[in-house]
């Protein structure tokens, strides 16, 4: 009995394909980081590959697609927002670095 | 006075009301964990990037021989995801010895990686690498994220092939259903999602 409220998804072969997919990008990955670009241009890069594949896993692997558009709604958005503010506040604690202690 | 009288004035339609995910509880539970296991990991990749970035003499370990190995680590990963989409299909179709036997492939290929992984360990500490220790003199940082970073997801593998473990057998036995099977191979795919940013970040970044 299907009990898993997902009605409608891809099938194997397809899966298949998806998965050719993230290993050609794992590939491009690859092929990138013997281009001996700068460390900036390659993190950028690695990231937004990384954040493709991410987005097929999700979507097709995890099924997100095919359940309610509503369980995207309140995940998504969420966790955006938090790596958002990750990204605004994490380099503030960089300043740690450069704190000295004072004697008084 | 007995149960019933208490819930005067409750509809019982209430009880009942449709989730407006229209998912189970079990499924809603598990993308709520894999949400806040999600902001774990970036926390600690966001940290791991900016003191990369920020330390201008990073030592860069990894010949192409551990590239390799990590391409193959990605590989044994993601065709595992494929065996536990092959283990919940076959779930769907009442079909439960072919989704235990997937179930099983989708375990050895994850202890696969594990042993990958331990393997690759092996040989840094092997070179002098350790959380504080920098074997070529350089920042200690490197071996100090290498080791979190690395160690927290092959934490969460073991514990992903002993989670798949528990429901093979008790799906086999029919304890379990197709829900318990799509749930551990939510987790699963959340695993393979992580190695997706793991791998870049701190193998090819790192690539001499």
């Amino acid at each position: 009995m299907d009990n898993t409220g997902t009605s409608r998804v891809l099938g194997m072969k397809a899966n298949l394909l998806l998965c050719f997919v993230l290993l050609c990008i794992v590939g491009i990955e690859v092929f990138l980081t013997y281009r001996h670009l700068s460390t900036e241009t390659l993190l950028a890069f690695l990231l937004v590959l990384a954040f493709f594949e991410a987005a097929i896993a999700v979507t097709y692997f995890m099924h997100l697609k095919y359940e309610s558009p509503n369980l995207a709604w309140s995940l998504i958005p969420a966790l955006i927002f938090v790596l958002f503010m990750m990204g605004n506040m994490l380099p503030d604690a960089m300043r740690v670095l450069n704190l000295r202690v004072i004697h008084w | 006075m007995n149960e019933p009288e208490v819930a005067v004035g409750i509809d019982h339609e209430t009880w009942n009301e449709e989730s407006p995910y229209r998912i189970p509880s079990r499924k809603l539970g598990m993308w709520l964990f894999i949400l806040s296991d999600a902001v774990t990991f970036a926390a600690i990749l966001y940290a791991y990037a900016f003191v990369r970035l920020a330390t201008a003499n990073w030592t860069r370990p990894f010949e192409v021989s551990s590239i390799v190995n990590g391409v193959v680590m990605t590989t044994v990963l993601l065709v595992s995801s494929v065996t536990t989409l092959a283990a919940l299909d076959a779930a769907k179709h009442n079909q439960r010895s072919r989704s235990v036997t997937w179930l099983g492939v989708t375990m050895l290929l994850g202890m696969l990686f594990a042993a990958l992984h331990i393997r690759e360990w092996i040989k840094m500490i092997d070179k002098g690498w350790r959380l504080f220790q920098n074997p070529t003199g350089g920042p200690v940082l490197f071996g100090s994220t290498f080791f979190c970073i690395t160690g927290l997801h092959l934490m969460h593998i073991i514990a992903g092939v002993v989670a798949i473990a528990v429901v093979a057998i008790k799906y086999s036995r029919g304890s379990l259903d197709t829900g318990h099977v799509e749930s551990v191979g939510l987790y699963w795919h959340f695993v393979d999602l992580v190695w997706m940013f793991v791998f870049p970040l701190v193998y090819l970044m790192n690539a001499k």
